[in-house]
């Protein structure tokens, strides 16, 4: 199902952009101030590099709409991750994105060593999420003279492909599929040039998706309440700096101390430092830094998983 | 952005109220009531941001750069093509000079009255923002005094944008 609505979703896209958006949709060419619509997340949802914001993807303003298409590429110690996302923005007002992961595992391999999960040599893991977000208050850009944030509530709908880790989330127990819940504020101090976000998350997803949702450690199945926040710095008509922060849920270290493993699958907070340039209202640039964390650190020997972000995004 | 009715007719109107209504043998009344005036006089003398924009010439300088580039812009510039540009960037430049705290008195229309017949979407007002950041790049404003200068402008988006 997921694959036919990303093909399907990927072949509009691209009808829209080969006509121009035609006459009947009304052409996102002026719409939004440069950068408030945010750059695209993993997830595919716009917002920071790893968190949704309350704002709506693309150009697109009021009566118009827009899209975006985007490709994200992380790099750590251990662990790769590639993103290529797409989103539809309506009217100002409901969000509509595409994501698909493909996280590169590696040293899962090692995991064989503990039981015969028949892990492969360089596994990989994919991840797609379908992001639906509406914009069902408040006005971030223009109300400077309110305290009142712009909010959204949104969910992400996600299915992870483990490939040969498979067997290793069966061992945890844990779901293919899972939906975050999500409601964001956002708010632009025009004045100070200043964009802070926070966003409360409700998830059941282990490392956001890719081992898993859920576990079976009786009293570490639910969904938990995750806050995530970003600032964001206007330096000029084209750059912001910023910074991200994401609580994570922690839910796989009681079973694998149970397994006698010890902390190797604790998870941990996600953070980042970036810089966005956006050169043209078509096209942005993100560089980051970024903090993942411990990430499986029973087959990483405990180190955090920090290392770049690079993220390119064409907007229309 | 249009905000003022041209000064002829602003005074016709006026004229009208202050004709009065008197009757003959009826104590003399007192003259009707023509459209409410708007006078805005700034509550500080001179701020911060007054003197960041160049104070008066410096208003007058981007002002008269915004007019005359939102005159030709292809989706809003029509517009404007009924307003004397002169006078237009005069009152502007009072609204502008009011809204950052300068020593001014802007007596024209209010931002709704001038605008309600105008049929202004978001896609417009966010098209006459980007006319007046470019106007302000030229004049060489720092971002910051921009975006303070935004702050002060923004909130004018409730009375001019009538179509959601």
């Amino acid at each position: 199902m997921t694959q036919t609505l990303f093909r399907l979703f990927r072949l509009s896209l691209l009808t829209l952009a080969a006509c121009g958006l035609c006459a009947s949709v009304a052409q996102a060419e002026t719409g939004k101030l440069l950068l408030t619509g945010g750059v695209s997340s993993i997830d595919g949802a716009a917002g920071g590099g790893l968190t949704p914001w309350a704002v709506i993807g693309s150009n697109a303003t009021e009566g118009q709409v827009g899209g975006t298409a985007a490709l994200t590429r992380v790099s750590t110690q251990d662990y790769g991750l590639t993103v290529a996302s797409a989103a539809l923005g309506w009217h100002d007002r409901v969000e509509l994105s595409l994501a698909r992961q493909d996280f590169g595992a590696s040293p899962a391999y090692q995991l064989n060593g503990i039981a015969p999960f028949g892990v492969a040599p360089d596994a990989h893991i994919k991840l797609d999420i379908i992001g639906l977000k509406v914009r069902v208050a408040g006005e971030a850009v223009l109300d400077s003279d309110r305290w009142m944030p712009q909010i959204a509530v949104g969910l992400e709908h996600k299915r992870v492909r483990p490939g040969s880790i498979g067997s290793v989330l069966d061992f945890l127990g844990s779901k293919r599929e899972g939906t975050d819940l999500y409601v964001s504020a956002t708010k632009l101090l025009l004045g100070q040039g200043l964009l802070l976000n926070a966003t409360l998350r409700s998830t059941k997803a282990n490392q956001n998706g890719l081992l898993g949702f859920g576990s079976g450690t009786p009293g570490k199945n639910g969904r938990s309440l995750q806050p995530e926040f970003s600032a964001a710095c206007l330096l000029s008509s084209q750059f912001a700096v910023g910074a991200e922060y994401r609580f994570k849920p922690n839910k796989l270290e009681a079973l694998g101390a149970a397994a006698g493993l010890g902390p190797a699958l604790r998870e941990d907070d996600w953070k980042d430092i970036f810089v966005a340039w956006a050169p043209t209202k078509h096209f942005s640039l993100t560089l980051a830094y970024v903090d993942l964390g411990r990430i499986v650190p029973g087959i990483t020997a405990s180190r955090r998983q920090t290392g770049g972000y690079l993220s390119a995004q064409v907007t229309f | 952005m249009k905000t003022l009715l041209p000064s002829a007719v602003l005074l016709a109107l006026m004229s009208t109220g202050m004709a009065g209504a008197q009757t003959p043998g009826l104590p003399p009344q007192a003259p009707a009531a023509g459209p409410p005036r708007n006078i805005e006089v700034s509550a500080t003398q001179t701020s911060a941001l007054y003197v960041a924009l160049g104070e008066k010439a410096g208003i007058a300088a981007l002002v008269n750069d915004f007019v005359d580039h939102v005159r030709e812009d292809p989706l809003i510039g029509v517009m404007f093509q009924h307003i004397k540009p002169a006078h237009l960037k005069g009152q502007l430049g009072d609204k502008i000079c009011v809204a950052v705290g300068g020593p001014c008195v802007y007596d024209g229309e209010t931002m709704k009255g001038a605008h309600t017949d105008l049929k202004i979407d978001r896609v417009r007002f966010n098209a006459m923002v980007e006319v007046l950041q470019a106007s302000m790049r030229r004049q060489n404003i720092a971002f910051s005094t921009q975006n303070q200068l935004l702050a002060m402008l923004a909130p004018m988006h409730r009375d001019i944008i009538t179509v959601r």
